[in-house]
């Protein structure tokens, strides 16, 4: 009886681990070089800010334990609170944007006619990824000056009503970094949707529309449920890098006016390199942590729960 | 021996090489590494090249060969990062610029020797001198103190802060005479504003502002304010009382009353930077010298600055103006130009053997004490501000020889004769809390908030500073 695909067979299994080791050795010897450098530069930092979490620590000299004190502080510092609650509404936000528009576009130019049409289009969507982020932060923050594009483009369809200080008032200063970067098209997002609706069968696309599935039907039938892989990788890597994000406010902002638009990862970083204070701002890394994982997990019970 | 146990031997050890230190660089022979900052000679791209420092070194050279001195001629954009990142790695320089508030406060504890004892001695290149501290400024020696004593900075030299205007731009908008007082201010920016000109185009930094402010609010309470300590000049220490016994804080009437008229300043301006972070004022200088803003308030290395960006209208300065009981009802009319003189680029710190492991070789911090011995007299002091030109030399004797040929510079050098007096809050230290009073400060500029909800705000952010301050320095502020 031969053993069946996928499946082990009964000697193999009971293989000690020291004979598997010993039988892949060459494997193991390749990637031995990646895993120490990994465990160096991955595991070994993030080991580091989890035990130091628990001390005074200035980044030179040797740190004090001082037990739950920096996480007790971070939950009760109101500055904390206010930053939570700007990323809880970035995430949210950002998780839309992340999905959304992307979307949106993938659909518009899945369905063009003529792959010429589709290539300049997906072309000219992709094209702005060569621009270094930092440059496009410092286009938009100059956008958005008093004097700016944004207000200037106002005035010139007559809504001078809707000229406004975007970055200085604490009303739009969050809500002018989340909607940074018209029209929102994140290149990567949109070429993992394109290539998912590219892999779904033409055979599928022919049946629905014998069906009469078309147009937003079509969509919401065939095309979204079968998109629900890239769907689920977009939503979890855009949760990860919005709880995770920092640099708008830091370039533009510097987390004001007032609070508000300091997000925890901000406040972690001024913690850091402006106050010298390490083992608070791990304490806060730790928390971030813990928030990616919860949201994380979340995310992914939702998407099975959908299944 | 553990890290704990290194470390304090290493330090103990330094302050005993420092106590025991003789004017003699005793046996050790290599080259010292400086970063010399505003005095760097040689700095690549500069049109003015600067050479007396690297003369001193030339003669320390010839005094003692073996020995030599070697300028960091690269610029460095952060220099509190390149404190930790060096000294983390044990190859911070042997002597480099610092900010006296940053090593009491914000960079880690080890990274620079404490010189009080030093100061204590004798310097040997000073004729007839029983203690180096003898020549220094007292006010700024104390004003640079740590709480437990320790004073890491040699500090010589101070900045002048003043408002630089365009002559042209004044006369463009029918301005004959720069202000004097508070109304006449206030007058002459709604002038250029309705001129199409900025008046003012930057980020009003809280810390500069409120010095000039609150030194003449509190001046009849001067001596009070810098005593806690029992030493001359406001102390972060002083500052942390004043706070905590609610001194300077919202809860006396006098702190807040001229924020009103700061605000009808600013209301002028552009409301871009209202709100931002100080740091990011870089677009007011490019503003000012491409004739957009009429007014620049900045300190004096400016003046090189607009010498090097090759500035052709004509520049003048004037002071701040004196309050009235118009702008507050507290106003005591002192002359409060000189209040703002920040620290300067004559301020250098020594590294530890922890920070650079080279300072562990026999005899090498004696050396190099020497070398700041050396370079660290009122003569050295005044050669090098002379030749630089935009710097104030602070020891009693040194004489301010500012390069403002191209510029009217009668009002900074009527301000440079004022007392330094001066009574500031949330800036004496980082954790101060300035960062988080400049939020307010600019949310209550921009209309953001009311004044009623700013002093709120201000209030906590004090609370929180002095609590901080107090653990962070293990003081017991109750005592005061």
């Amino acid at each position: 009886m031969t053993a069946l695909p996928g499946f082990r067979s009964a000697p193999a299994s009971r293989r000690s681990l020291l004979a598997r080791l010993r039988g892949g050795w060459p494997a193991y010897l390749f990637l031995l070089p990646t895993l120490l450098l990994v465990g160096y530069f991955s595991y070994f930092p993030a080991y580091t800010a989890i035990t130091r979490a628990f001390t005074d620590w200035d980044g030179l000299n040797v740190p004090t334990f001082t037990g739950l004190e920096n996480f007790q502080r971070a939950v009760t510092d109101p500055v904390m609170g206010q930053a939570t609650l700007n990323m809880a509404i970035w995430v949210g936000l950002g998780l839309l944007l992340a999905v959304v528009p992307p979307l949106l576009i993938s659909e518009l130019i899945f369905h063009l006619r003529g792959k010429k049409r589709q290539y300049a289009y997906r072309t000219l969507f992709v094209l702005p990824i060569v621009i270094p982020s930092l440059v496009l932060l410092l286009v938009w923050g100059a956008f958005y000056r008093s004097d700016g594009l944004l207000n200037a483009l106002l005035g010139a369809v007559g809504l001078e009503g809707l000229r406004h200080d975007w970055l200085s008032d604490p009303d739009t200063a969050l809500l002018s970094l989340i909607f940074l970067g018209f029209p929102y098209v994140d290149a990567f997002n949109f070429l993992l949707l394109y290539a998912g609706l590219q892999n779904i069968p033409d055979e599928v696309f022919d049946a629905a529309r014998i069906d009469g599935a078309t147009g937003w039907r079509r969509v919401l039938r065939i095309d979204l449920p079968l998109l629900r892989p890239q769907l689920g990788l977009i939503a979890l890597l855009a949760i990860i890098g919005n709880v995770q994000y920092f640099i708008s406010p830091l370039v533009l902002t510097s987390g004001g006016p007032g609070f508000a638009t300091t997000v925890p990862a901000l406040l972690m970083y001024q913690t850091a390199t402006r106050d010298g204070e390490y083992g608070y701002a791990m304490a806060m890394a730790v928390l971030l942590m813990i928030v990616v994982v919860a949201l994380t997990g979340l995310s992914r019970l939702l998407g099975r729960g959908n299944r | 021996m553990n890290r704990r146990t290194a470390l304090t031997a290493l330090l103990l050890g330094s302050s005993a090489l420092l106590s025991a230190a003789h004017a003699a660089p005793g046996t050790w022979r290599g080259t010292i590494t400086m970063v010399a900052a505003d005095y760097t000679p040689n700095f690549p791209g500069v049109k003015n090249q600067l050479k007396v420092f690297q003369q001193i070194a030339n003669e320390y050279e010839k005094k003692y060969p073996g020995i030599k001195i070697k300028f960091h001629t690269e610029p460095i954009p952060d220099t509190n990062t390149m404190i930790r990142v060096k000294a983390a790695a044990g190859e911070l320089f042997d002597v480099y610029w610092a900010q006296a508030y940053s090593l009491n406060s914000t960079l880690p504890k080890g990274v620079a020797a404490d010189l009080a004892p030093a100061f204590r001695q004798p310097n040997p290149y000073i004729p007839g001198n029983k203690a180096w501290q003898d020549v220094m400024d007292k006010a700024q020696l104390a004003e640079g103190r740590n709480p437990s004593g320790a004073v890491y900075t040699l500090s010589g030299d101070r900045v002048v802060y003043t408002i630089f205007y365009n002559k042209d731009l004044f006369k463009k908008a029918g301005i004959s005479k720069a202000p004097t007082s508070w109304a006449e201010l206030i007058a002459a920016s709604k002038k250029l504003q309705a001129a199409g000109v900025y008046p003012m185009h930057a980020v009003p930094a809280y810390p500069w502002w409120s010095r000039h402010f609150l030194s003449d609010l509190y001046s009849k309470d001067y001596a009070k304010l810098t005593g806690y300590d029992g030493l001359p000049g406001q102390s972060p220490l002083d500052e942390a009382v004043a706070i905590h016994k609610g001194i300077l804080t919202p809860k006396d009437p006098r702190f807040m009353s001229w924020w009103p008229t700061m605000k009808q300043f600013t209301d002028t301006w552009p409301r871009d930077y209202l709100t931002a972070d100080p740091g990011k004022n870089y677009d007011a200088f490019q503003d000012f010298v491409g004739q957009k803003e009429a007014m620049l308030y900045e300190g004096s290395y400016k003046t090189r600055e607009m010498l090097d960006a090759g500035v052709k209208f004509p520049v003048g300065a004037f002071n701040f103006p004196r309050l009235t009981k118009k702008e507050s009802p507290y106003a005591t009319g002192v002359n409060t130009a000189n209040a703002y003189t920040g620290t300067g680029g004559f301020q250098y710190a020594m590294s530890t053997p922890l920070a650079n492991k080279s300072m562990r070789e026999k005899g090498k911090t004696q050396a190099v004490l020497d070398w700041m011995r050396y370079f660290g007299t009122p003569k050295n002091l005044q050669r090098l501000t002379a030749e630089q030109g935009t710097y104030v030399p602070t020891w009693p004797g040194t004489t301010a020889k500012l390069a403002l040929s191209n510029f009217d510079a009668a009002a900074i050098q009527a301000q440079i004769k004022q007392p330094e007096r001066s009574i500031g809050v949330a800036n004496a230290s980082a954790n101060l809390g300035w960062g988080d009073m400049q939020r307010v400060f600019g949310l209550y500029l921009s209309g953001n908030i009311t004044l009623d909800q700013a002093k709120q705000q201000a209030q906590t952010v004090l609370d929180r500073a002095a609590a901080d301050y107090a653990r962070k320095n293990k003081v017991d502020l109750s005592k005061y």
